[in-house]
């Protein structure tokens, strides 16, 4: 049977290999290149991360920058191909007649054919994402903004989950309208769906977050690596002000509910009067918090996001396995 | 996996397919003994495909039961090494070579003869190393017949294979298959689903007939030859012998009636010359009818209600 | 024939019609509350003088309605891979080609109705989603003056009806050429997207010359309105841009950009001006009018907003021109191969 599965895709698995072999050619060019500028500035640079005086410094060429982007559609392509035809294929084209009238369960015909393309995927996603992964190695150093939504999501492992997931949607997609096409709109449509909800809605809530004030007279800390939620401002109260990013604000809450001596002083551009400005507030009994997931749990929000893409691919192998069992061919 | 020494190769008792609006099966009840080459004949629409889907595993009964060598269709190499099945639309894979699709059949089943597709494509002149996809339609069904006994299979399901042949493949065809038979020596059964039926007349020994997803005969060929025949006379009332025997099917002109009977005795009546029927004008009288419900109190030949 | 198409590509119109409507109510709600957001917020910081800074306090929208408009950026793609991609292919796979070139109608007369209505209909799916986000992005346009960089400018405008248009006419021609959907579909996201990167990472810049303003480093110059800024730096008296090594410890400030001139880099007499520890007002000064009196001067480099529609024009020209060229070569197989 796996001879047969290589046999079926002998010609995907090449075209995918010429395309990871691109993809690795452009990246490691462009990473080289960004990891020699890197080291150039490291003698110079005062790297408080987050705050360095390199910020803004160019970094990389134009076309390393574009594929790292492009490398968020990795999962899904993969999807597409080597998942939705998977099943849907042989429906659509009869040869289910011929596969599953052979000496071979449909249990073991599927277990053989979705568990080798499954790995493949896991092993394409997870070379796209080490390979982009040490190419942002000097971004990451220099701007700490691994755990930042969008490049959180094409390093690590996390696309190894993504594209595991993909792939199972696409099996069951293709198994359940039993044509490839449709299959193919379903993983594209749903597979986007779920990950923007996870990133957006679910991702920050894993582990409970943490809440930190500060006064105004003191440095910034560096929040670098960290994953910032949500920041503000406390009242005298202790309570968190009110805020609204639809009118004139600082930190978020509008200039207009913190006390006028102070607004006066922050309108002003200049840095003796935003500092006057910081200890006005700070003498009113003003603070700033920060709400954040530390730079520590980077790798266990990894594995969790990980996990839940995981899980959700088994639930979907689970729902092909019974109707590929019940099925009419 | 061996059955007892009565066990029928293929058996159906009350067997029932419907899908959301359409029946494709009702009822269907028969009994092929091991050994047999069994027509499965009826009009375009009646459920042969369905019984032949349902019969190897493929599609699963909405009621009844069926049973092959004895066990139920399931999802089970002991039971999926004993069935071969061909579909009307012969669907290998298109871009891979019939030495390809040998090499399938190896890895994917534990009796396989390889060797034997070789030789048989070979005397019939066909490439094994051409893609399937571009081998003509009836080059294309000897390529799957061959893959499909290869698989040394007890129970052969066939349907329509030879829908699409020219005579002459058809003949060849059909040889093949019966040379087959004999070289298994009694332990191959074969059902072949046709509508073709003076082919098959030379070539099967048992009958089985599907009109309006029902029914309507099943039985060895020579008992069913022997127990049908046709009575020609004048017209006249047939009531009386209508409750003697069984009028399948009455053609009446203004002075003549041509009556096709399923005999329960001797005919009395002198008044009908009697004649030996073929199969074609069995089929077709049974059909002819267009299955309709006069003939559903029909038991099929052999089977007790 | 027309009638035909209709029945066949039924299902498909019905969803992507039903997917257009989904867009343009989310779109339509968000916008127009993001436009009174926006114009409440004008006549706040107009009361206030702040309007200068309102580009980086004021936050319009949501992240994920934002998100999902970037994600417009897939249309042209998907069109081209789920409707262009099958046109033909699935025809050759099914075998139906066979039943269509046997009825009373050419090859030419087939494909023309075929290709041309789906063209039609990929240009019309990218101008709707285009005209929405168009739309809808107005506020933030007139907020942060990003209309023509890139990103932004393949979401807007008509780019995106050139895009639609092409990535249909490239999945037919990889349908025409591959006969088989699978690998159509791959040949068409592959070549669109190695276009698409080619044309946005290196040759949009270049289609007209790009302008390149030089100001004097006490004053600082940004080029006005949605300009498209290439690059920046400063050149020396020669007229040759200083290299600027990647720190900037101690940086002079000029208006360019990103980060200023290092001292180290300046001529000696302005090096010892700025004396040693951090910079005041009176030193800063200092430096500055003696860099300039070296003839140090800032430039950018950019593509001035009015030639944004312009630049639309080209490039949405490129992707129908080529589009043209593939249907041409689709023809040439159609007629001429077997069924």
């Amino acid at each position: 049977m796996t001879w047969l599965v290589w046999r079926q895709y002998r010609l995907q698995a090449a075209a995918a290999a010429v395309l990871l072999a691109g993809f690795a050619a452009v990246m490691v060019v462009s990473g080289l290149q960004m990891a020699s500028q890197w080291h150039a500035m490291l003698g110079t640079c005062t790297t408080g991360g987050g705050h360095s005086s390199c910020e803004g410094a160019p970094l990389g060429s134009t076309i390393g920058h574009d594929f790292e982007v492009l490398s968020v559609m990795v999962p899904a392509v993969l999807g597409i191909f080597f998942g939705a035809p998977l099943v849907a294929h042989e429906l659509e084209s009869g040869t289910s007649q011929y596969a599953w009238t052979q000496t071979i369960t449909r249990t073991r015909w599927l277990t053989v054919k979705a568990g080798w393309l499954l790995l493949a995927a896991a092993v394409w996603g997870g070379a796209v994402a080490a390979l982009v992964t040490w190419w942002s190695g000097p971004r990451n150093a220099l701007y700490g903004n691994q755990f930042q939504p969008n490049y959180f999501d094409v390093q690590g492992i996390v696309p190894v989950g993504y594209a595991v997931f993909a792939t199972a949607l696409g099996i069951a997609a293709g198994t359940l309208l039993r044509r490839t096409l449709p299959a193919i709109a379903v993983v594209i449509g749903v597979f986007i769906g779920v990950r923007l909800f996870i990133s957006d809605v679910v991702r920050q809530h894993y582990i409970p977050a943490v809440t930190s004030h500060m006064s105004f007279l003191s440095t910034p800390g560096t929040l670098a690596r960290s994953w910032d939620l949500a920041s503000g401002i406390t009242g005298p109260n202790g309570q968190p002000l009110p805020q609204s990013s639809s009118v004139n604000s600082f930190n978020g809450v509008p200039l207009a509910s913190l006390p006028h001596a102070c607004q006066v002083l922050i309108g002003q551009a200049s840095r003796q009067a935003m500092v006057a400005g910081d200890r006005c507030l700070d003498a009113a009994g003003y603070r700033v918090y920060d709400v954040y997931q530390p730079a520590n749990r980077y790798w266990a929000f990894q594995g969790i996001e990980t996990g839940v893409f995981v899980a959700l691919a088994a639930v979907l192998l689970a729902i092909t396995y019974a109707v590929v069992r019940r099925r009419d061919a | 996996m061996t059955a007892a020494i009565d066990t029928p190769a293929i058996q159906t008792r009350g067997l029932t397919k419907r899908y959301r609006r359409v029946t494709a099966l009702s009822d269907c009840s028969v009994t092929i003994p091991e050994g047999r080459i069994c027509a499965l004949v009826g009009p375009n629409g009646a459920g042969k495909t369905t019984l032949l889907r349902i019969l190897s595993g493929l599609a699963r009964a909405t009621g009844g039961a069926a049973s092959i060598l004895g066990g139920a269709p399931r999802q089970d190499p002991a039971f999926l090494a004993e069935i071969g099945f061909l579909a009307q639309e012969i669907p290998l894979y298109r871009r891979f070579t019939a030495e390809d699709h040998i090499g399938f059949g190896a890895h994917l089943n534990p009796r396989w003869d390889g060797a034997s597709v070789r030789s048989r494509l070979g005397e019939l002149g066909i490439p094994v190393d051409r893609p399937v996809g571009k081998l003509s339609g009836g080059q294309r069904a000897q390529v799957a017949l061959a893959l499909t006994l290869a698989k040394r299979p007890r129970v052969l399901l066939l349907d329509e294979p030879v829908a699409a042949l020219d005579p002459l493949a058809r003949r060849q065809f059909l040889g093949t298959l019966t040379a087959a038979v004999a070289d298994s020596g009694g332990e191959l059964t074969v059902m072949l689903s046709s509508h073709l039926v003076g082919d098959l007349e030379r070539v099967c020994d048992h009958l089985v007939l599907l009109a309006a997803s029902r029914v309507q005969l099943c039985g060895d060929t020579d008992d069913l030859l022997a127990t049908h025949k046709i009575l020609v006379g004048a017209r006249k009332d047939t009531s009386a012998l209508g409750r003697a025997h069984t009028i399948v099917h009455a053609e009446r002109t203004e002075r003549q009636d041509t009556l096709l009977v399923r005999l329960s005795g001797p005919v009395i009546d002198p008044g009908y010359e009697v004649a030996d029927v073929s199969l074609e004008e069995l089929v077709l009288g049974y059909m002819g009818a267009g299955g309709p419900p006069a003939y559903a109190h029909l038991t099929a030949i052999g089977e007790d209600r | 024939m027309t009638w035909i198409l209709w029945r066949q590509y039924r299902a498909q119109a019905a969803i992507a019609g039903a997917l257009l409507a989904a867009l343009a109510t989310l779109l339509v709600i968000t916008g127009v509350q993001a436009a009174s957001q926006w114009h409440s917020a004008l006549a706040a910081c107009a009361a206030s003088h702040t309007c200068g800074n309102l580009s980086n306090t004021l936050f319009l929208g949501s992240h994920t309605v934002g998100f999902l408009v970037i994600m417009t950026l897939g249309v042209p793609v998907v069109v081209g891979m789920l409707l262009g991609a099958p046109l033909l292919a699935h025809e050759f796979e099914a075998g139906t080609s066979q039943f269509a070139w046997t009825q009373s109608i050419t090859r030419r007369r087939w494909l023309a109705a075929k290709a041309g209505w789906l063209l039609l209909a990929a240009a019309a799916m990218g101008g709707v989603v285009s005209g929405l986000v168009t739309w809808w992005s107005g506020p933030n346009n007139a907020l942060q003056a990003n209309a023509f960089n890139p990103g932004r400018f393949d979401i807007m405008g008509i780019a995106p009806v050139g895009y639609a248009v092409f990535a249909a006419a490239l999945g037919i021609t990889a349908g025409a050429l591959l006969r088989r959907t699978l690998p159509a579909i791959g040949l068409t996201l592959a070549g669109f997207v190695a276009l698409r990167v080619v044309i946005f990472s290196w040759l949009r810049a270049h289609f007209m010359t790009p302008v390149t303003s030089y100001f004097p480093l006490s004053r600082g110059f940004t080029p006005a309105g949605s300009a498209w800024q290439l690059a920046a730096g400063y050149v020396g008296a020669n007229g040759q841009p200083i290299s600027i090594p990647q720190s900037t410890n101690g940086a002079v400030m000029g208006n360019a950009g990103g980060a200023g001139i290092p001292i180290s880099s300046l001529p000696a007499p302005c090096q010892s001006a700025a004396g040693n520890g951090p910079l005041t007002r009176a030193t800063y000064d200092a430096v500055v009018s003696c860099a300039q009196a070296h003839g140090i001067r800032g430039y950018v480099t950019y593509q001035p907003a009015g030639r944004y529609w312009a630049f639309q024009g080209i490039e949405a020209g490129i992707f129908v021109l080529l589009a043209a060229a593939l249907i041409a070569v689709t023809f040439a197989v159609i007629t001429r191969r077997d069924a």
